[in-house]
């Protein structure tokens, strides 16, 4: 082999190359990288080899296993070039069909290509995956191309020409002032300027200097520079060439973790390759310039990767930093003048010469400038590696490249830059990527790692996790990183285990300040942000901790039972009545739920049942029907259950509580109160007790009789409801003060109807849902839609209600418009089922622009096409119009429903009450308004929200009044307490999977016409049956320590 | 010859030296742990830390490291400073209550409540006087670090009796805490706060006195008159 000399040798070169192995030939590109090895990728790379050689294909088609593509998740992954055909996660047994298929025959195969999970459409071509078109590839560009065992494929593409420019034509002040032009910076995470420090380096006193390539990448989630190394290691190679030639260093180098074989090997290789065709080694390019590289495997110690420790372990020492002045590019390894970059800072430079600083300079924002590849790893459905222009949006990068969260869970926080980074939450999605930016908001870039966590995810729980981590990467050299980050991790790890105390959260804000000053490096600089920016963000999650310990994401697990129990807003303890009825004891299991809700009835018909997402058992099939089995004991009559009988106290409170609203947070107020001894009065204003619960949902949905029923039990415990009687009007809140009443419950709702804002509103027959649904329930005359055509317009459960009512009442038919997707639609799942099963016609992706009317009445909508657009900080695409898409629907009555307000204005004459902008009023968690006596809850105070929020809401409340009233905070509220039941349980019996059982349902067709209830309750056997379905995760606690006192761990 | 500001006092210091020289040279006291003359600087226990630099680009650094520099701006006494150093004091004490140093230090800086559990069990600081001691004076090298985190530790090589030690003692001289226990009474409090908030009496007589003695009693009797205090309370 020849050495290469010249740019001409290397323009020959590379022709032959390409002469010899481009000529027509298909190229299969597979990915051998790391995350594609453990999606078992060996397997499909035999495969191809054994048929390629059965077809006969061996020189027809060339075979590359190249490093990592990126697309981690979908892996192993396939693509054929020229084309560009993408195939994802390809098995063994599906080489056969790509090789009969698309090599000898052209056609695609279906089923291997890439599903757009936002259009739901498939994608043939690499390029137009919504993963790789919202990056900017350079750096990470070649790494599907070539294999990073042959240097010819490195040249192919136009490697080593960097080099030659700059060895043969550039002085080594023309290269720093280029990289110092191009605004390159440090991309291991700190950010310093490459150029300047080139310059110091070069700059320096004395003959022998060194570079470092620093490959010591231990983030937990981050891989970049291991997939660069494994897949493109030539092009780092190239880079410290013109970083050696530019700072005049003769000796190079690659401090690489061990925990790294495949990219040791690699990096191997290459160096190997590089000596062979004279890119390293005596009088490089005839430059008369000497430059030879070493690999050096680093122990993986995280706190290596600070160049002052990496250089001490270069040097055989305790890998631990020192103090800086003097810096490396001073006094580095061996004392010599010693210039450390990233792997990934050392593969821009070639790019940054090829094509200029200018070109560089041109891409990222002001002072971050050119991409930066990311690993989105975490609870994100695109995990894999991003290269990305600076300046971008995290909420691009999260929702339009990584393709949102898994399973249609919300998005919580992102942490950024490792242990080392910051938690930023969802407000904030905004905020640009550049090192700048991230530091603002309490992160930082590091060196790019970005771990999405979704709703799941209890933040007091991630930050002990990074300080756990950190105690034990510390060096511990210096006192305040050493015992700082132990005792930070000791006080989380507390709060954790509801062992919280008051002012732990102060105390930690001053340790992670003076640990973050007075540290000796960066480890400890900034091992404080995990616990300064989920402090910053989610202290309401740490307060919970300590006051209420509580751990709202049901991941400590001390601070909670069950995570059915912990979902519940109400905190109904599922299992245990579950259990009780899964043994026939269905007295018991009511009075457990009546024990913390008094409409299990209607919690049954309507909850959102927040409890069944977080259900254990739909990890081994389905949820427990948690909401079925709940109306089952609700529905005690009909199913043939004796009521319980609620224990009330022997004496009557002195006090005159009044509650302002029969809704079910009025109501609930009312019934705990009353157990707790008091006769509170209830004021509401329409002739109905219930609420929203009466007026708003249909007859179908939840009868009125047993809505009756739940209200007509709690009235027997005491409380006393006043029908029509609008507090404000007929009588007022000081008229009450004075009548004796010395505390206040205000739950009136939210009941004022959003307007649409648009042309026609005001015509005949446009009646909003809540109106039009009150009327009905009320038995008011309403617009009879027999025989008319409706229009409903809105994408809630009460658009769904509106629609479906008018169908029952004869409409010919009835359309939702809604102006985004299925997916983002806010009304339950099965509702919109139902409804379409019923016939209702849904239009998604439609917004309203004008009502038409004839002679006053309504005609027809004129609506537009919608597509979905830029995406918020919640996920969802905005709507945008498509241009000139307008159409027209005829109708006859138009329903809007998009909404409710709330108008507290008249409430409170005389009483100064402070509100929200929103019309909201402001409280504090306990339901304390600014007057002292007056509290509210509900929807009045959170905005719309569910039933069984409105429940909890007024139980909460009735405590505060309570405490209030009495003075005594110290009272215990017997509800409050946990209550095991004796059910019999085998923990030692493994589960056997069988499926939810569902409770029958009307057919569609006997639906129409009649406001009978569509669902049916469980019989008693199904209602066992089902109810044996749960794991009991309530006795988890109960029987690990129960064993652990059995046997006792020894540790030998 | 270098000038700098020095708490806004204008000096000027040789060439070579560091803050630390300075500071002392002009009478300013840092209080120190892991600093020894004659041994080379370790910047460990970070009580030395001063402020230097103005504005946003402030910033902590430990003197008996930074040398001082043409212009520099730094502030031994600054709010940051001394907030950061009482919570290190405060964490040394929950690490080693049992040392006379740390006990000492917690005094003079005013540390009024420990916060953190402490460890009654441990006696060493890892402040590393000990290592530097054997390996730069008495060129043995017997002893060194292991371990990262929270089980670093100083110890022989694996454990062993070291072949190289010549039991000169020389770490054991030097050791701010195994070897400086208090010699009087147990603290009932994780903070003495007995021997250098009082002055004995002998003291108060001749304030020019020198006393040599390990304890001359008088933290005994001053914890009985805290603890009858306590009682009546």
């Amino acid at each position: 082999m020849k050495k290469i000399q010249t740019a001409s040798d290397l323009k020959d070169v590379r022709e032959t190359i390409t002469k010899n192995t481009r000529n027509g030939k298909t190229i299969v590109t597979l990915c051998g990288g790391t995350g594609c090895h453990a999606s078992g990728c060996s397997t499909v790379i035999s495969a191809f080899k054994r048929e390629l050689k059965k077809q006969k294909l061996k020189d027809k088609v060339d075979l590359k296993v190249t490093g990592c593509h990126g697309f981690c998740e979908k892996g192993p992954i396939v693509v054929l070039h020229p084309k560009g055909i993408f195939y994802k996660q390809v098995k063994a047994k599906d080489v056969k069909e790509i090789v009969e298929q698309t090599l000898l025959k052209g056609k695609i195969v279906d089923r291997l290509l890439y599903n757009d999970p936002l259009t739901g459409k498939k994608i043939t071509l690499e390029k137009d995956v919504q993963f790789y078109k919202g990056q900017e590839r350079i750096v990470f560009a070649d790494n599907g191309l070539l294999d990073p065992y042959k240097i010819e494929d490195f040249i192919a593409i136009g490697g080593y020409t960097a080099a030659v420019k700059a060895l043969t034509t550039m002085s080594p002040e023309r290269i720093i002032d280029e990289i110092k032009k191009s605004g390159l910076r440090g991309r291991g995470g700190a950010g310093f300027p490459t150029g300047v420090k080139w310059e110091s380096c070069r700059n320096a006193k004395g003959s022998t200097k060194y570079i470092i390539c620093n490959a010591d990448e231990g983030d937990p989630g981050a891989y970049m520079d291991r997939s660069l190394i494994e897949g493109n290691p030539f092009s780092i190679l190239e880079g410290m060439l013109i970083g050696a030639f530019a700072i005049h260093a003769n000796e190079g180098i690659i401090y690489v973790r061990d925990e790294y074989p495949i990219a040791v090997q690699t990096m191997k290789n290459a160096i190997t390759l590089a000596r062979k065709w004279g890119f390293l080694g005596k009088n490089i390019l005839d430059s008369g310039f000497d430059f030879d590289l070493s690999i050096v495997r680093g122990a993986g110690a995280f706190v290596c990767g600070e160049e002052t420790a990496l250089i001490a372990s270069v040097e055989g020492k305790k890998g631990e930093p020192r103090q800086r002045p003097p810096f490396p590019t001073q006094k580095g390894l061996w004392g010599k003048p010693t210039n450390i970059n990233n792997v990934e800072t050392w593969a821009n430079v070639p790019y940054i010469i090829n094509k200029g600083s200018k070109w560089y300079s041109s891409i990222g924002t002001e002072k971050s400038k050119g991409t930066k590849i990311f690993s989105l790893v975490g609870k994100i459905n695109n995990t894999g590696l991003v290269e990305v222009p600076m300046g971008i949006t995290l909420k691009e990068m999260i929702y339009s490249i990584g393709g949102g969260i898994p399973e249609g869970k919300s998005f919580k926080a992102v942490q950024t830059g490792g242990p080392s980074g910051g938690c930023i939450p969802k407000e904030l999605l905004e905020t640009p990527i550049d090192y700048e930016k991230l530091k603002e908001v309490g992160s930082i870039m590091g060196s790019g790692g970005m771990v999405v966590m979704d709703e799941d995810t209890c933040m007091v729980d991630v930050a002990r996790y990074f300080l756990e981590f950190l105690q034990d990467e510390s060096c511990g050299k210096c006192l305040s990183c050493r015992e700082g980050t132990k005792r930070m991790a000791e006080i989380v790890t507390d709060i954790t285990k509801g062992q919280g105390k008051e002012g732990d959260i102060e105390l930690l804000q001053e340790l992670a300040t003076a640990v973050k000053d007075t540290s000796m490096c960066g480890l400890g600089q900034t091992a404080a942000n995990p616990v300064l920016s989920t402090i910053k963000f989610f202290s309401a999650e740490y307060e919970t901790h300590i006051m209420d310990r509580k751990c709202p994401a049901g991941v400590c697990r001390d601070l909670y039972i069950s995570p059915c129990q912990n979902a519940c807003p109400a905190g109904m303890n599922a299992p245990g009545y579950i259990s009780l009825i899964g043994e026939g004891r269905f007295t018991e299991a009511l009075e457990l739920a009546l024990d913390t809700n008094p409409f299990p009835s209607v919690c049954g018909r309507i909850c959102d049942h927040q409890c069944m997402f977080k259900c254990r058992r739909n990890q081994i099939d389905e949820p427990v029907a948690i909401r079925s089995l709940k109306r089952f004991i609700g529905d005690y009559e009909e199913n043939g259950i004796d009521y319980p009988k609620i224990k009330l106290p022997t004496f009557t409170m002195p006090f005159k509580v009044a509650i302002v609203g029969a809704g079910p947070a009025g109501l609930s107020c009312a019934y705990f109160l009353a157990r707790l001894g008091y006769k509170p009065t209830v004021f509401e204003k329409l002739p109905v007790a219930g609420g929203m619960m009466a007026v708003a949902i249909p007859e179908y949905r939840l009868p009125k009789a047993i809505l009756q029923r739940e209200i007509d039990n709690i009235k027997k415990l005491g409380v006393n409801i006043k029908l029509n009687t609008q507090v404000g009007e007929d009588i007022t809140i000081s008229q009450l003060w004075s009548q004796g009443y010395q505390a206040f419950f205000v739950a009136v709702g939210m009941y004022g109807d959003r307007n649409l804002g648009i042309p026609g509103e005001n015509l005949e027959n446009v009646i909003q849902a809540v109106d039009l649904l009150s009327d009905i329930n009320l038995d008011k005359p309403v617009v009879s839609p027999a025989g008319k055509k409706v229009v409903v317009i809105g994408g809630g459960n009460s658009a769904v209600d509106a629609a479906r009512t008018m169908l029952r009442m004869g409409a010919s038919s009835v359309a939702i418009i809604y102006r985004r997707t299925r997916r983002e639609m806010p009304a339950y799942v099965e509702e919109i089922e139902a409804a379409e099963h019923e016939g209702v016609q849904i239009k998604f992706l439609t917004a309203p622009e004008k009502i038409f009317g004839e002679k006053g009445k309504v005609k027809s909508i004129e609506c537009i096409k919608m597509r979905p657009g830029e995406f918020d900080t919640e996920g969802r695409q905005k709507p945008v119009p498509v241009k000139d898409s307008n159409f027209f629907i005829d109708a006859d009555i138009v329903v809007p429903a998009i909404g409710e307000f709330s108008d507290v204005s008249g409430l409170f004459t005389g009483l100064d009450v402070e509100t929200n902008r929103d019309g909201t009023i402001k409280t504090d968690k306990h339901g304390r308004t600014s007057i002292p006596g007056l509290f509210s809850g509900g929807d009045v105070v959170s905005g719309p929200a569910t039933v069984i929020n409105a429940i909890a809401s007024g139980e909460r409340t009735a405590v505060t009044i309570d405490q209030y009233l009495t003075k005594d905070r110290t009272r215990k509220y017997p509800w409050r307490e946990h209550k095991k039941v004796d059910t019999f349980f085998d923990p030692e019996a493994e589960p056997v999977s069988y499926r939810m059982q569902k409770p029958k349902t009307l057919l569609p067709k006997d639906r129409r016409g009649c406001f009978d209830e569509v669902e049916l309750s469980f019989t008693q056997a199904l209602a066992k049956k089902e109810a044996k379905r749960c794991l009991r995760c309530d006795l988890e606690l109960e029987l690990q320590e129960k064993l652990q006192k059995e046997k006792p761990l020894e540790v030998t | 010859m270098i000038e700098m500001s020095l708490d806004g006092i204008p000096v000027q210091v040789e060439e070579g030296s560091t803050i630390l020289d300075a500071a002392r040279f002009y009478g300013i006291e840092i209080p120190t742990l892991c600093h020894m003359d004659g041994l080379s600087s370790y910047g460990a226990c970070r009580l030395c830390v001063v402020e230097i630099g103005k504005g946003e680009n402030a910033k902590l650094v430990s003197s008996c490291t930074y040398p001082a520099e043409q212009g520099l701006l730094v502030r031994t006494n600054s709010k940051r400073v001394v907030t950061a150093r009482k919570i290190l004091v405060e964490l040394l004490v929950a690490m080693c209550p049992s040392s006379k140093t740390v006990q000492d230090l917690a005094s003079a800086m005013e540390v009024t409540q420990v916060r953190f559990k402490v460890d009654r069990t441990n006696d060493c600081i890892l402040c590393g006087l000990c290592v530097r001691m054997c390996e730069e004076q008495m060129m043995a090298k017997a002893i060194g670090f292991v371990n990262r985190g929270k089980n670093r530790k100083i110890t022989t090589p694996f454990d062993m009796k070291s072949e190289v030690c010549r039991t000169c003692g020389g770490c054991m001289y030097i050791c701010p805490a195994c070897e400086l226990r208090c010699q009087g009474p147990n603290a009932e409090t994780d903070l003495c706060n007995a021997c250098l908030n009082v002055q004995p009496v002998c003291l108060k007589e001749e304030d020019n006195k020198m006393c040599f003695l390990e304890t001359c009693g008088w933290c005994y009797e001053e914890l009985g008159r805290k603890k009858k205090k306590m009682e009546k309370k």
